[in-house]
């Protein structure tokens, strides 16, 4: 009896998200409500059968099954109702009709370009897709963004209204290798023709920057998150390359730029299990014991960073690879090629302007030139005042990265000035901790 | 060992919303951890209770109650006093919480 009970990790969630994005392309996403309570419904009456017997042999079947009739049941309900509309009865038509799924890949990245509809904003993109695709509840979005519950409301229901309004989405172009298995695709692709394809193609390519800045931003949330709950944001990064590796590997979003943000979250995750010491502080860069790092991540981020360099593009994930590449790369801290650095961060600088790739190179420069050369570099640029941080709000970066500099060129007074606006910026004990380390204040 | 029936009392409502993904990996793991604890005792995981109808003499007739406030699902347990079958039934996941409890009947075999 207690044979086959075990299930895979993150087996529910990952379900969910396969059986959310299969129902949303039967139905339209303008049904998208109802493929979600159906993928719950179906999940529900597994732990409930699974538990008491065994799982069946094809578990993924069997929710599909399941799920695809609590949404026909829902869809004649509203029939019942009469309030059904056309769109819908051809709904039940063609979802009723469907077998298995057979391109729940394609599905899968369906609904992430879904979720990247001009029409929603670009915070509701994200939160859709940790609720589709990711399988997160509401509570369990909020907690990860740091955010209050009310606001993931309010930003799903801002993309729900615009999917209901909008029109469906094309089907996802034909993988290579894929589409030669069973019926649905096969005869698909021979009824409506290559032009039809066509179509789908350029519609995914308009919208192929929003997806990876949504996975962009997923993983950032992930790795620069001022959460004390590792776990949590192991989790968010891990989702954004599973995400990313799906797009990467996929035709309708291969491209350069998606292989160098895909190196970049490796080469990022590598050096998670090194930044903090036993006790949860955190430790800066030239602490940490390299030995830590995740070879095998290393290795990974390399092999993407060689496919990102090809075609003309040079995009800001190619600048940001090429930085984490350098770390990655380097023996030691001593040992880094800091010139190297401060080209990809002057790049990075023209792609994407940000006062905190200039701060970054200046650091990449004082590495390189000296202190002084580093706070040459800074005097050029000024930091705006959100990020300046002498008048209230603002971050504590900019001071932080001044008082190190004067520091190191021996200006102790200078120092011990912006030392003090940056522990008072600072965001969390951690953070604050880091400072006073640093700068023995 | 004397076998007893466990009754879910009251269906399970949808108070306290429904559970996410992830938590019901998390109540499905626990569910299987309690049956591998308390195997030897699980004679028979028996199932969801649907709609009934009660037959008297000469008459087939609704239930007195709605059925489902009743019981919800139904088990058998093995066990050798109701202490410890009781034991067995409120170490369940998901049998005892808000809205939901387990009745412990002995079952008599001559």
């Amino acid at each position: 009896m207690d044979k086959g009970h075990r299930l895979v990790e993150h087996f529910f969630r990952r379900e969910y998200g396969r059986l959310v994005a299969t129902l949303a392309r039967q139905l339209g996403e303008q049904h998208l409500e109802i493929a979600e309570d159906a993928a719950q419904s179906a999940l529900m009456a597994a732990l409930e059968s699974w538990a008491r017997g065994s799982v069946p042999s094809n578990p993924s079947a069997w929710l599909f099954r399941v799920a695809k009739n609590e949404a026909l049941q829902e869809l004649r309900t509203r029939a019942r109702r009469g309030r059904i509309l056309r769109a819908e009865t051809e709904a039940g038509t063609v979802l009723g009709s469907l077998a298995e799924p057979t391109e729940v890949e394609g599905d899968m990245l369906r609904m992430l370009f879904v979720c990247c509809d001009e029409g929603i904003p670009e915070p509701s993109r994200l939160v859709l897709a940790l609720k589709t695709i990711c399988g997160f509840d509401v509570p369990e979005i909020a907690r990860r963004l740091f955010v209050s519950e009310a606001n993931v409301y309010k930003r799903l229901s801002r993309a729900r209204a615009r999917l209901r309004e909008g029109s469906r989405f094309p089907d996802c172009p034909a993988g290579e290798g894929a589409g030669m298995g069973e019926g649905v695709s096969e005869e698909r692709v021979a009824r409506e023709g290559a032009a039809r394809e066509d179509d789908a193609r350029s519609a995914y390519d308009a919208r192929l920057s929003s997806v990876q800045k949504v996975l962009y931003v997923l993983f950032a949330e992930g790795h620069l998150s001022l959460h004390d709950e590792m776990p949590l944001r192991q989790e968010l990064c891990d989702e954004a390359i599973r995400l990313t590796t799906m797009l990467a590997t996929h035709v309708a979003g291969s491209s350069p730029e998606t292989y160098a943000m895909l190196a970049l979250m490796h080469f990022h995750v590598a050096r998670m299990p090194a930044r903090q010491d036993a006790g949860g502080g955190l430790l800066l860069l030239e602490e940490q014991n390299r030995a830590l790092w995740d070879r095998q991540q290393i290795l990974e981020g390399f092999a993407w960073l060689g496919k990102s360099a090809t075609g003309d593009v040079y995009s800001r994930y190619h600048a940001e690879a090429a930085i984490a590449a350098e770390h990655c790369r380097a023996p030691s801290f001593q040992e880094t090629r800091w010139d190297k650095i401060a080209e990809s961060y002057a790049l990075l600088e023209a792609q994407a302007p940000s006062p905190l790739h200039a701060l970054n190179r200046a650091l990449a420069i004082a590495e390189w030139k000296g202190p002084r050369a580093g706070l040459v570099a800074l005097e050029k640029a000024s930091p705006p005042s959100w990020l300046e941080g002498s008048q209230g709000g603002g971050s504590h970066y900019w001071p932080l990265v001044l008082a190190d500099l004067h520091r190191r060129c021996g200006d102790d007074s200078e120092a011990r000035r912006h030392g003090e606006a940056a522990i008072k910026l600072a965001p969390t004990e951690a953070i604050r901790a880091l400072i006073a380390r640093r700068l023995d204040m | 060992m004397a076998k007893y029936l466990c009754l879910q009392r009251s269906v399970p409502s949808d108070e306290g919303g429904k559970p996410s993904p992830a938590q019901m990996q998390e109540m499905y793991a626990k569910f299987g951890a309690w049956q591998e604890k308390f195997k030897a005792n699980l004679v028979d995981m028996g199932g969801k209770l649907g709609e009934g109808k009660i037959v008297t003499t000469g008459s087939v007739d609704g239930p007195l109650v709605e059925v489902k406030e009743l019981a919800g699902g139904y088990m058998i347990v093995s066990a050798s006093s109701l202490d410890e079958a009781i034991e067995v039934a409120s170490a369940c996941p998901g049998l005892v919480r808000p809205g939901s409890g387990v009745e412990v009947i002995e079952i008599h075999t001559p």
